[in-house]
């Protein structure tokens, strides 16, 4: 069973190996020019506090100093997208091809009606093709992400030290660079690899379970970062405005907003909600009545710490505003409950890829041809 | 005399309708079984079902002894050649038969290389570029070099030419000869059947219209022929099957155990196509309260 597996995802298998390889050689070819610009802006040899800084001069030669006069993006943001993308993709991609077709093209062809005649029963002959390809869908997007995480280290500690920007901008919290690293490749390729094969026994037609398979996987990855917040407990904490590296914002409703940058004492925490609250805790949603005449009259918004420009500027209307009591209250997952988060959403789709499994398995029993 | 496949009031439902209710027969071991019947008689799903491919609705059935597919072991004692011959388009002549070598313990690598050698089918040869008659060929020595105690053919011989067919068929009792293995095999080409088989079922609606040994079928159906007259005034032990009538002359097809001595008929003997022919045209008479909606079975 092994060999025959192995014989009818051979071409698939070449197919990735393929693609894994031209990734890697774009991605190597490209590394020396990255780590000349991570030494020549001082931030490779760093020290202490000086690095913030230095981390933002690096991220900024990469997004400006690509050399190319005329293309708005340097090769490295482009690289940098691209290379993510692959990685997140990857995983519908092997549902596509490799799930959907599994079990869809024999009913199409009709050759179970050989395999499932030879001395083997459909569990072991399921069994063996879902292990060995699930297998090598996780070992693919794995390798996908480790090799774009190799490439892209100098990249992600800026990030982490705060001099993240434009592109660049995504600490490892970020909707596309925390299911494209760590282990939650492995649970997305898997569960991918079980869609397919699922809507292909349900379908039994391999281009429309290609279809479903994409439609679903896209829905789910629609719907992850949205609950992602909540697989592990958020922690909360209550701190001024200049702490928390908020500025007012001013919105339509509610008219007083915050969006907290830091949280004091946890560096690199992932920060999922802001708002303002007074001194007894409660949710404030306007701006003290003493406080409006800073209000400008032209921006409506003000997000980011740039530096003031006019008065009365944020910065006047920030210290009004906290001088009437005004906190924010923040809501965040510390650095540290990186990993745990990474293996919630992972256990999350590896759950789901065996359900899928599960199903499979008893329809493939129970079925009528 | 032990029974291959055994079926009690075996039935199928696809949806609303009937591809097989009611199917009660046993078809015994050590022979070439022909199952004939007209198109949408029940044989396919009939045969679909004991190799497990279907699961019965309502019924029983069991294959040498036991629930089809039931196991690795059960797989390995039946040998099937399902309709069209499938085979992996992709795949070579020569890895089809490494497919059947590592899926079945009992695999005779040796009968398998024989056969292929003899059929003068090229090893490398992609099956999605054979012909029919290579195809059907090929099928079959996967079912066979498994070494199964029971040959399954669903009608492996309907999409080929008469040449084809033909060698194939003498392809088959050859293999069969070589081996102890019973055969059933279904196809409404009752030709196909006179020459491969030495028992036969005639099923319609599900229902066994008769079956036996053909040498005993041959020598109990008489045709008789004499003057226009009313089947009714027949000796006795006769059993008509079929009555024809002209103008002057009255032909009939009878059933009987022993030999027919009635001066005023003239007897003759019947071929199998005909014999097979007048049960099923029996058959299509309209029966009462049976009212199931019929179909082929779905690929």
């Amino acid at each position: 069973m092994i060999w025959l597996t192995w014989r009818q995802f051979r071409a698939q298998a070449i197919t990735a190996a393929a693609a894994l390889a031209a990734f890697a050689i774009v991605l190597a070819a490209a590394e020396p020019s990255l780590s000349g610009v991570y030494h020549s802006s001082g931030f490779a040899s760093c020290h202490g506090a000086a690095c913030t800084g230095l981390a933002s001069t690096f991220i900024n030669d990469l997004s400006s100093g690509g050399g190319i006069a005329g293309v708005p993006e340097t090769p490295y943001m482009i690289l940098y997208f691209l290379s993510v993308v692959v990685i997140l993709i990857a995983p519908a991609i092997i549902g596509i091809f490799w799930g959907a077709p599994l079990i869809a093209r024999e009913l199409e062809a009709g050759t179970f009606r050989l395999t499932w005649n030879q001395s083997i029963t459909r569990t072991r002959w399921l069994a063996v093709k879902l292990a060995l390809i699930g297998v090598a869908a996780m070992a693919v997007t794995e390798s996908f992400s480790l090799i774009q995480a190799w490439w892209a280290a100098p990249i992600g500690k800026a990030v982490g030290l705060g001099g993240g920007a434009s592109i660049f901008s995504e600490t490892r919290f970020g909707v596309f660079v925390f299911p494209t690293h760590g282990i939650t490749p492995l649970g997305y390729a898997v569960c991918g690899f079980a869609l397919g094969v699922t809507a292909g026994l349900l379908v039994r037609r391999a281009v429309p379970a290609m279809a479903i398979t994409l439609a679903i996987f896209a829905a789910a990855q629609f719907i992850t970062p949205l609950v992602r917040p909540n697989l592990f407990p958020t922690s909360q904490t209550v701190t001024t405005i200049a702490a928390a590296g908020a500025n007012v914002s001013l919105n339509a409703n509610p008219r007083l907003a915050f969006t907290a940058t830091t949280v004091p004492g946890h560096p690199g925490a992932w920060i999922i909600s802001s708002e303002g609250v007074n001194a007894t805790g409660q949710p404030v949603s306007s701006v003290p009545a003493a406080c409006e005449p800073l209000v400008p009259q032209t921006n409506v918004t003000h997000i980011g710490r740039g530096p003031t420009t006019s008065a009365p500027g944020p910065n006047a209307l920030n210290n009004c505003v906290a001088s009437h009591g005004i906190r924010v209250a923040e809501s965040y997952q510390p650095a540290s409950h990186y990993w745990p988060l990474q293996l919630s959403e992972t256990g999350m789709y590896l759950a789901l890829a065996l359900a899928l499994a599960g199903f499979c398995f008893w329809r493939l029993n129970r079925r009528r041809s | 005399m032990t029974a291959v496949i055994e079926t009690e009031g075996l039935g199928k439902r696809y949806r609303k309708l009937w591809a097989l209710a009611g199917c009660t027969l046993s078809i015994p071991a050590g022979h070439v079984v022909g199952l004939v019947g007209p198109n949408g008689a029940g044989k396919s799903t009939l045969l679909n079902l004991a190799t497990g491919m279907l699961a019965p609705t309502t019924g029983t059935i069991e294959v040498l002894g036991n629930r089809p597919a039931a196991g690795p072991a059960q797989l390995a004692r039946v040998g099937y050649l399902a309709q069209d011959a499938p085979l992996y388009a992709g795949l070579s002549v020569a890895d089809h038969l490494r497919l059947g070598a590592h899926l079945n313990p009992g695999w005779d690598a040796e009968l398998a290389r024989r056969r292929i050698e003899r059929l003068g089918l090229d090893p490398k040869q992609k099956a999605g570029t054979l012909s029919g008659g290579q195809r059907a060929q090929l099928a079959l020595t996967l079912a066979v070099a498994k070494r199964p105690e029971l040959l399954i053919l669903d009608e492996p011989v309907a999409s080929l030419d008469p040449l084809a067919r033909r060698e194939f068929l003498q392809d088959l009792m050859e293999a069969v000869a070589e081996q102890e293995v019973s055969v059933v095999l279904s196809s409404h080409l009752i030709s196909d059947l006179e020459r491969a088989c030495d028992y036969v079922i005639v099923l319609v609606d599900s229902r066994v219209r008769v079956a036996g040994p053909v040498d005993e079928l041959l020598a109990t159906h008489h045709l008789l022929s004499g003057p226009r007259r009313d089947p009714g005034s027949l000796p006795g032990g006769l059993q008509v099957i079929s009555a024809s009538h002209t103008d002057v002359q009255t032909t009939l097809l009878v059933r009987t155990s022993g030999p027919v001595f009635d001066p005023a008929w003239a007897v003759s003997e019947v071929g199998l196509e005909d014999l097979v022919l007048a049960y099923m045209k029996q058959a299509a008479r309209p029966v009462p309260g049976n009212n199931h909606r019929r179909l082929e079975v779905q690929k």
